[in-house]
């Protein structure tokens, strides 16, 4: 298990050691809101543009008082091609069904999952904002389009699981996450868990607020047999591996979901 | 030290403190408390992946050890240099590999695999990391199958089931 630990450290630590020049690269291969900003950066011309927009861009109004630049034009139709394509790209006209009886209800970027068992009550709220992490992908291999070696943009938010036994109506809060190289390429991710409990602690019933003095047990420093009995705890309330790849494929299809509309929000304020 | 138990596959439910459990007794038979051992449940593609690289061998199986001590007498322990070498290895165990071995048999998976035929594959693998061999029939009778007897025995007698082991008529 040591060996296998330095392992990981040594390889993170050379994609830390490569990260710096492989930024713009990483940038290029992403979604294709960032491989644009890259084709935009790729343009002497509308580089130069953009950093003195007085010149390049003179100001032009519709009537709606606002300030409508060449570059807005510009922006507008450039959003206007960028839904089109992520609509393209759209793996889900209609948000994944999670198996196992659980109610969604989705509000923005968040979203709750809830299912009542023999007397329990058990919500699991994530949020997809800044759930997407870095993806490490190397350079294209010769032969190779940029395209092919385009890693999927997969949605890891962390969860909190709320058990509460509603005739106490205590509940048991549990703070979930997906390990941080679940969605890396090297061999490490699949010998380590699929999600992992890092806080548990007691919370007042219903309340949104976290409460700070209620004792928080860190899974850091925990005995190992306490974790596992944690673990099976929640599986026996449908939190597992499989519930925790569905949440995945949920969360990726809720954040695309909003992509788009943030983009479609974007272009109309840009517009007009 | 730690026994540190990871779930990295999606294939089948897998209950972890009855494996844990078992894995203790196994442990204190042996008497390697002291030693870390990680235990990694995997699918039939990773298991079969490590069987190809580290082994050769292009096929799916139940148990993968990977001891962290060279030289294994099996009838001493390990002695460790420094602290850090307090560690036993790894054993990979392919949970939906023995599912599927279990539904052939028609043996209930939910109590076979957690408690029972998991415990018996780890057992066989822990056997495996302390030098214990089956490469021919005296080596299996002397080495593997007294060894796994005696810890099932154990296992049986703390936990009430009738655990048989992995390796009979087997080298």
């Amino acid at each position: 298990m040591f060996s296998t630990l330095s392992r990981a450290l040594l390889s993170a630590t050379r994609v830390a050691a490569v990260r710096p020049q492989q930024l713009l690269s990483s940038l290029c291969t992403g979604r294709s809101f960032s491989r644009s900003l890259c084709l935009l950066g790729g343009n002497p011309g509308l580089r130069q543009t953009f950093l003195h927009p007085q010149r390049g861009f003179p100001a032009v109004s519709c009537g709606c008082g606002g300030l409508h630049t060449e570059g807005d034009k510009a922006f507008a139709e450039f959003l206007k091609d960028e839904i089109k394509e992520e609509r393209k790209i759209q793996k889900h006209k209609n948000l994944p069904k999670m198996s196992g009886g659980w109610e969604l209800d989705i509000n923005g970027t968040e979203a709750k999952l809830v299912r009542k068992i023999s007397g329990e009550k058990i919500a699991v709220t994530f949020n997809t904002n800044n759930s997407i992490p870095p993806s490490f992908n190397e350079e294209p291999q010769e032969g190779q389009k940029a395209e092919e070696n385009e890693p999927e943009l997969v949605s890891t938010p962390n969860f909190v699981v709320e058990v509460t036994k509603l005739d106490t109506n205590h509940t048991l809060v549990l703070d979930c996450h997906y390990p941080e190289d679940e969605v890396g390429h090297g061999e490490e991710e699949e010998e380590s868990d699929i999600f992992t409990i890092r806080e548990v602690s007691f919370q007042p019933t219903g309340d949104t607020e976290w409460k700070e003095n209620s004792y928080t047990l860190n899974t850091d420093s925990l005995d190992w047999a306490l974790y596992d009995h944690l673990m099976d705890f929640l599986a026996d309330r449908g939190v597992d591996n499989t519930f925790a790849d569905e949440l995945v494929e949920l969360s990726t299809a809720l954040e695309h979901q909003e992509y788009i509309k943030f983009l479609e929000n974007l272009k109309d304020f840009v517009k007009c | 030290m730690s026994l540190i138990l990871r779930n990295a596959q999606r294939a089948v439910p897998l209950r972890r403190a009855p494996l844990r459990f078992s894995l203790d007794i196994a442990r204190s038979c042996l008497k390697v408390r002291n030693f870390d051992l990680g235990i990694i449940c995997v699918s039939n593609a990773r298991i079969r992946h490590i069987n190809r690289v580290y082994r050769g061998q292009d096929s799916v199986t139940d148990v993968l050890s990977f001891p962290f001590h060279e030289d294994l007498n099996p009838s001493l322990l390990p002695i460790p240099a420094s602290s850090d070498e307090y560690n036993l290895g790894d054993i990979y165990l392919g949970v939906e590999f023995i599912y599927q071995q279990c539904q052939k048999t028609q043996e209930d998976y939910s109590s076979i695999l957690t408690v029972s035929h998991a415990g018996i594959c780890a057992v066989h693998g822990l056997c495996h990391l302390l030098g214990h061999q089956h490469n021919n029939p005296e080596q299996w009778k002397q080495q593997m199958l007294e060894k796994e007897t005696e810890i099932l025995k154990e296992i049986n007698r703390v936990t009430g089931s009738k655990l048989t082991p992995l390796s009979t008529n087997h080298y």
